[in-house]
């Protein structure tokens, strides 16, 4: 304790006490549901503990480990063929292995049963041709596992892709000088260096889809998000549902130890040893057997993740487009795009912000803060907008209580609470990719900049900004398409002049009008896939 | 470098000029009267009907949606500084745990009085039914003819093995009516009920209600419990297939000999807090009046609520039924019993 004090002391300066202020701001909706846990557990926590907290585990577990498998296989394997090897249209195909991102999940698994369930589109095709089958069955936990990987894959492709493409050539040359085979090689060098990238995909994909409560309702799986709902709703018992919550932040918890034990010490920085040697025809050509099959390796997550969807889709908006296509959805898509550029600029300056305060902050214990501002992205929205609207609750109690003053109509309804939840549930998603790629930067080069007479600030806008810009360009737009497809907190704390193409969407759907859904789906696939390939169009502009 | 900042730059301003936007909005609301609404419904004619009430009094309304548990939470913890004045919900139960939790007021008017039927709203005039929607049987018509079925309690019977579609307990309408069997059954043959029903399931319930008609369609079962309204919404989509669904099967009004088919209603209450009570039941008179009543039935495929509104060609031509006179309170508070009681027959 004495040391811990001495330490401190010594330790303290003024990017400490930043870094507490910021975290502790952030992180106020996280404080407020962990001090109404020592409310213990609601009056149903029996009736949940002895009926279906085990289904909740299970399920969960199962769909974890079903799309863990599927997205590292998918996304693994096409980051692999499109970084690796050169043919036709690869540009193009880089891009469209992206796209499933644009669609959100719950209206991925919409468009499957339009097309193989009950009367499906495909049903009908196939009856055309002389084959005759009912259905594919599509609802039930194992088109649960193949809709969310296949809308998800994209996080473990994204990362992953970024690695592959930085193995300089000489790397592949070594190998094989040495006697390695291709399958050695992929296997033995290019996942372990790629490992990190994969992992940290796979966390996304984790928490996407114990997140997910669209999907997994429709098809009537039980999962913890589902049994947070029913909780809260039909069990009338909030208190036990923010139990069920904390459960599932545990569990997270354990993701991310084992996460962080699976990545251990490793990092590896691959260094460009001759820069000036364009690596230009390291990808090797496809012919033959192998281009067939390489190349339908690629097409599988394009044709199940993006293609299929938008075909029913594009089906259902020409069936409604003259009683859904209005001026309406230009403002929504506007409104949408506004929220979500705003809130990207704040998260991103508020993540950069996080990473270099812990970085400046010599008092290394304080740091835990800066991650548990992050914590957003683990706690099921509807959640966080119950403690979000608790916190404004004890904001305007003390106004009106101390001053006389109301701000009740500041803080309800306003686009202030709205954009600060958005930043607390999204900040983990540009805070773990931005860190990550600081930690990839040479600790040499600031410390010259130090060392020739720059101060912390000025070094950071000479040296590290430039060099992160791709990263904090990819995480920009990464909050942007999530802010964009964001739905509960959306719904519980928007403005009633504000809506986006999203809660359309959703209304729709959940007055079982799909059907209707269709065009502001299709408005937002449009909106979030030209912000993905500005993405790609960008990425390579400043990489050549 | 140049460009990135400039490009920052220039979302600023925009959001900026958004926000200048939003403020003035506000200055203009200050001068009208308005009314801000948490619903759940989100039909397009609601917004049609919303508008032509902005027409004809100027009081403008402001829409909220969001499901009603998280609107009710809202209203819970925004206390007495929320700008909500009326709350709008699809089913009874919700009205009625709002009721409970304090959260709306009573509102005294002949004309409400005199339309909503008694067993349609709160004894004490917290909340109105506005629209009513039927849970009925729908069955395959190419094998089975409405005299095999008779009440819901029937749907136990083993000749229907296999057969029930239903989707699930997680939906209010199924809690709904779990709850006004407990109340009319009591719940020890309630929990049997269920029992029956679950092992008569013809596969594991999932999908909506529209699903469990095209899965008649697709023989996955005979017999269906659904709300009246979807299959209006069926029967008149665009897509070919709804409408085949739609049209393959009968529709059954259980329990016409004894207590009446189960119905439930899409109502509205009055927010405790709210500052615009006249204007408050200004509105909900409006929303009973035979005008508006009579775009809920066409447009919607709800009944009115309001006896000398005219309902639509089509539900006239599923004809009059008998319907539980049930005092839909019951409903709300026999809710998480239901729920329970689903949990415990594995209902899922």
């Amino acid at each position: 304790m004495f040391l811990n004090l001495k330490h401190f002391k010594r330790d303290f300066n003024k990017w400490t006490l930043l870094i507490v202020a910021i975290s502790l701001f952030l992180a106020i909706p996280v404080f407020s549901i962990l001090i109404s846990l020592f409310r213990g557990s609601g009056e149903m926590w029996e009736h949940i503990t002895s009926y279906f907290l085990f289904d909740y585990i299970k399920n969960s577990t199962v769909l974890i480990i079903g799309t863990g498998l599927l997205t590292f296989i998918i996304g693994t394997s096409a980051a692999w063929i499109v970084s690796r090897y050169s043919f036709r249209f690869r540009k193009i195909i880089e891009w469209l292995l992206f796209m499933p991102l644009a669609i959100p999940s719950y209206i991925v698994a919409y468009s499957y049963v339009g097309l193989f369930g009950n009367g499906g589109t495909f049903i009908n095709i196939f009856s055309n041709l002389g084959i005759t089958i009912d259905r594919i069955e599509m609802m039930n936990i194992y088109g649960l596992i193949w809709v969310l990987s296949f809308s998800l894959y994209p996080y473990v492709y994204a990362g992953t892709r970024t690695i592959f493409q930085s193995f300089p050539s000489q790397l592949k040359h070594t190998a094989y000088l040495l006697g390695v085979s291709k399958r050695k090689y992929f296997f033995s060098i290019a996942l372990p260096l790629a490992s990190p990238a994969i992992i940290g995909g796979l966390f996304l994909v984790f928490m996407e889809v114990l997140n997910d409560y669209g999907a997994a309702k429709y098809y009537g799986i039980s999962t913890f998000t589902t049994g947070i709902f029913r909780t809260w709703t039909a069990l009338e018992d909030l208190q036990s549902s923010i139990y069920l919550s904390a459960i599932l932040v545990i569990l997270v918890f354990l993701l991310v130890l084992i996460v962080k034990w699976l990545k251990g010490r490793r990092s590896y920085s691959l260094k460009k040893t001759n820069t000036n040697q364009k690596n230009k025809n390291y990808r090797s050509e496809l012919k033959g057997l192998k281009k067939i099959t390489y190349l339908s390796i690629v097409f599988v997550p394009i044709i199940f993740g993006f293609i299929l969807p938008l075909i029913q889709l594009l089906i259902w908006g020409i069936q409604t487009f003259d009683s859904m296509f209005n001026s309406d959805l230009i403002s929504l898509a506007y409104q949408s795009l506004m929220l979500g550029l705003s809130t990207a600029m704040i998260v991103v300056f508020l993540a950069l912000l996080l990473i270099y305060l812990s970085k400046w902050n010599y008092f290394k214990p304080l740091n835990v803060f800066s991650k548990v501002a992050t914590l957003g992205y683990v706690i099921p929205g509807a959640i966080i907008g119950v403690g979000i609207i608790r916190t404004s609750k004890s904001l305007t109690d003390l106004f009106s209580f101390h001053y006389d003053i109301e701000i009740g109509h500041l803080i309800y309804n306003s686009l202030l609470v709205l954009i600060y939840a958005y930043v607390f549930r999204f900040i983990a998603v540009a805070f773990n990719s931005i860190e990550g790629n600081t930690l990839k930067l040479n600790e040499n080069l600031s410390e010259s900049s130090y060392l020739l007479g720059y101060g912390k600030i000025k070094t950071f806008f000479k040296i590290d900004f430039p060099l992160l810009k791709n990263a904090l360009l990819s995480s920009f737009i990464l909050v942007l398409i999530d802010v964009m497809k964001e739905l509960p907190l959306t719904l519980i704390l928007k403005p009633y002049d504000i809506s986006t193409l999203a809660v359309r969407a959703y209304e729709y759907a959940e007055d079982e009008r799909v059907g209707e859904a269709a065009l502001p789906a299709l408005f937002l696939i449009f909106l979030i896939g030209s912000m993905i390939s500005i993405l790609n169009y960008r990425l390579r502009v400043n990489k050549d | 470098m140049i460009r990135i900042y400039s490009l920052f730059f220039s979302l600023f301003l925009v959001t900026s000029c958004t926000n200048e936007n939003k403020e003035n909005n506000l200055e203009k609301q200050n001068e009208r009267e308005y009314l801000t609404l948490y619903t759940h419904r989100h039909y397009d004619s609601d917004k049609l009907i919303f508008k032509r009430f902005e027409e004809t009094t100027g009081i403008i309304i402001n829409v909220v949606k969001a499901s009603a548990d998280e609107l009710i939470q809202k209203m819970e913890t925004e206390g007495n500084q929320s700008p909500a004045d009326l709350l709008l919900t699809v089913d009874a139960g919700r009205l009625v745990r709002a009721k409970n939790k304090n959260l709306l007021q009573s509102a005294n008017s002949d004309i409400l009085n005199s339309t909503i039927p008694m067993h349609l709203k709160d004894s004490s005039n917290y909340w109105f039914g506005l629209t009513k929607r039927a849970r009925v049987i729908v069955y395959n018509k190419e094998t089975v003819t409405s005299s095999d079925l008779a009440d819901y309690e029937d749907l136990v019977n083993e000749k229907w093995k296999n057969k029930i579609l239903i989707r699930s307990s997680n939906n209010i309408y199924n809690q709904s009516l779990m709850a006004s069997i407990i109340a009319n059954k009591g719940i020890d043959s309630a929990k049997v009920w269920a029992e029956g029903i679950v092992n008569n399931f013809a596969r594991s319930p999932k999908g909506n209600d529209r699903d469990q008609v095209k899965a008649i369609l697709a023989k996955e079962g005979d017999l269906a419990i659904i709300n009246t309204y979807y299959l209006g919404k069926l029967i008149n989509s665009k897509d070919s297939n709804e409408v085949a669904a739609g049209n393959a099967v009968g529709i059954f009004f259980p329990n016409q000999e004894n207590r009446g088919t189960h119905i439930n209603v899409s109502g509205i209450g009055i927010a405790k807090n709210s500052k615009n009570k006249l204007n408050a039941i200004k509105f909900i008179e409006y929303l009973i009046s035979e005008e508006v009543q009579e775009i809920f039935a066409n447009a919607n495929y709800e009944y009115p609520v309001n006896k000398y509104a005219k309902s639509s060609k089509l539900l006239e031509s599923w004809g009059e039924f008998k319907e539980d006179k049930l005092s839909l309170t019951k409903l709300g508070e026999l809710n998480k019993k239901a729920v329970i009681l689903f949990d415990e027959v594995k209902w899922p």
